[in-house]
């Protein structure tokens, strides 16, 4: 197979590299301004909807051409298949940070009570697995996402534990209920977005080795 | 995880596992086989078993020595003088090289189709009766049962039964190629060799002769040769990568295309020498 080939396909592990990058980052930036009550980084945050939008077709574009003209096979074939995916996940991660951001204007008025919330350890943990992914599928090395498993079991335990939290504050005080429905959901896309480095995770495996694991 | 019972990293449709096929009765065996053409050791200690019922694709570089390991298995080498074989090839357990093989009988139970095809400057019934022809059989009713039954099984009966007594060489590449098919099925063969049997042919033809690799597999051991790793991996459900006149690998073909144990094999599937 042409050197072309190999030259495109590194080109697009790069820009899905940064692609994902990008995406994290939507997630960061909207819990800083969810965090700090900052509309203008909201507003910054969510103006991104189209661009990732637009990122992740060209690159799916791209992976499909690099299918259909040079049928890769292999570590090739399995390098498109895991950037596929990556894309899918990291799309979904910014989306997430965008409905985040969109919530921001909403809780302008409405009581505070973040620093009761594990939300930012909770935020720092899925980050640092998204980071993790990142550095995993760019240097194709198991060892950052090698206990993902158990990370994520905390991230799952922290989402029940600020569900039930919230649960507690919407019944004892209703005026607390709008901001504590939207954390919900915030810790949700979280605990989501976990999973979605999860899924990162088990491909970049199948990308590095061939086999399949499950992460649970 | 599983979707509809079936464990990624495992095939949605499995053909026999590789420890099935490897325990049970392998039509053809070869155990150590080499080859020199005069000093140069073209096959170097070849072992593998050829499945019953299966297509068995072997790939490699040009010059890894798959075409001379395929006329190996019908002792086509034989016609070159300067060939020096040792090893063991079994055919249903009987050695092909065992003092008294018949030879002409041998290449009626392996036929081949060859790169560029080759119909004889007959007609095409005339191509397809001259094997039985030669193996005794006279009677024309048989004659005409086998020519239809042969081209019935090749996909050429219906483009030809209007055309059988003109000549062959009126048909184009791709139905010249299925007539060889049709003449090697006509004497009934238990194996059948193809080298590079598409390399001559235009994309649709070369559908027609895949699809038909895969039907013929229902009654036939089908080992092809090819250049094209795509095709290798359409049509065949194992794959042995050669290089340098060694088998570097075998195995089920998803598997060799997916995740090759070997480096040279990763390297060669995916371009990276070759």
């Amino acid at each position: 197979m042409s050197d072309k080939f190999h030259t495109e396909l590194n080109r697009l592990k790069q820009d899905t590299t940064e692609m994902v990058q990008f995406a994290r980052d939507m997630l960061s930036e909207s819990l800083n301004a969810l965090f700090n009550q900052d509309t203008a980084q909201a507003l910054q945050v969510y103006a991104k909807k189209k661009q990732i939008r637009e990122v992740t077709i060209a690159l799916e574009d791209r992976s499909y051409q690099l299918i259909a003209l040079y049928q890769p096979m292999a570590k090739d074939m399995r390098l498109i298949a895991c950037t596929l995916k990556m894309i899918t996940a990291a799309e979904r991660i910014g989306r997430y940070g965008k409905d985040i951001a969109d919530m921001v204007k909403d809780l302008q008025d409405q009581p505070d009570f973040t620093q009761k919330l594990p939300m930012p350890h909770m935020a720092d943990l899925v980050l640092g697995m998204i980071d993790d992914a990142i550095v995993a599928y760019k240097t194709e090395n198991l060892d950052p996402i090698k206990n993902f498993t158990s990370r994520d079991d905390t991230v799952d335990a922290l989402w029940l534990s600020i569900l039930r939290e919230m649960l507690t504050f919407m019944m004892e005080n209703p005026k607390t209920i709008t901001r504590s429905a939207y954390y919900i959901m915030v810790a949700r896309y979280l605990e989501r977005s976990g999973d979605h480095a999860c899924k990162m995770a088990e491909n970049i495996h199948y990308m590095i080795t061939g086999e399949w694991i499950e992460i649970e | 995880m599983s979707i509809y019972g079936v464990n990624r990293g495992e095939q949605a449709f499995p053909e026999k596992s590789l420890e099935d096929i490897m325990t049970s009765e392998p039509i053809i065996s070869t155990h150590n086989l080499n080859l020199w053409y005069n000093d140069t050791h073209a096959l170097q200690s070849i072992s593998m078993d050829i499945s019953k019922n299966q297509v068995t694709a072997l790939i490699g570089p040009s010059g890894c020595g798959k075409s001379t390991l395929l006329r190996c298995f019908n002792r086509l080498n034989d016609l070159i003088d300067c060939v020096k074989i040792r090893g063991e090839i079994l055919l249903d357990n009987e050695n092909i090289h065992a003092a008294g093989t018949d030879v002409v009988m041998l290449r009626k139970k392996v036929g081949m189709v060859f790169q560029k095809p080759n119909p004889f400057p007959k007609s095409v019934y005339e191509n397809v009766a001259y094997g039985p022809r030669v193996h005794g059989i006279k009677n024309k009713g048989n004659l005409d049962g086998i020519v239809e039954q042969s081209l019935r099984d090749a996909a050429l009966w219906e483009e030809v039964r209007d055309r059988l007594h003109d000549s062959a060489l009126g048909l184009s590449g791709g139905q010249q190629q299925r007539l060889c098919i049709a003449r090697t099925l006509a004497v009934e063969p238990k194996v059948i060799l193809m080298d590079e049997p598409c390399s001559a042919l235009d994309p649709i033809a070369t559908a027609k002769i895949e699809k038909l690799i895969d039907a013929l597999k229902q009654d036939y051991t089908v080992i092809i040769v090819t250049h094209n790793m795509q095709q290798a991996a359409r049509v065949s459900n194992y794959t042995g990568f050669m290089y340098l006149g060694k088998l570097i690998e075998f195995g089920q073909t998803n598997q060799i295309f997916e995740n090759p144990r070997e480096d040279l094999t990763e390297n060669y599937i995916t371009g990276r020498f070759g």
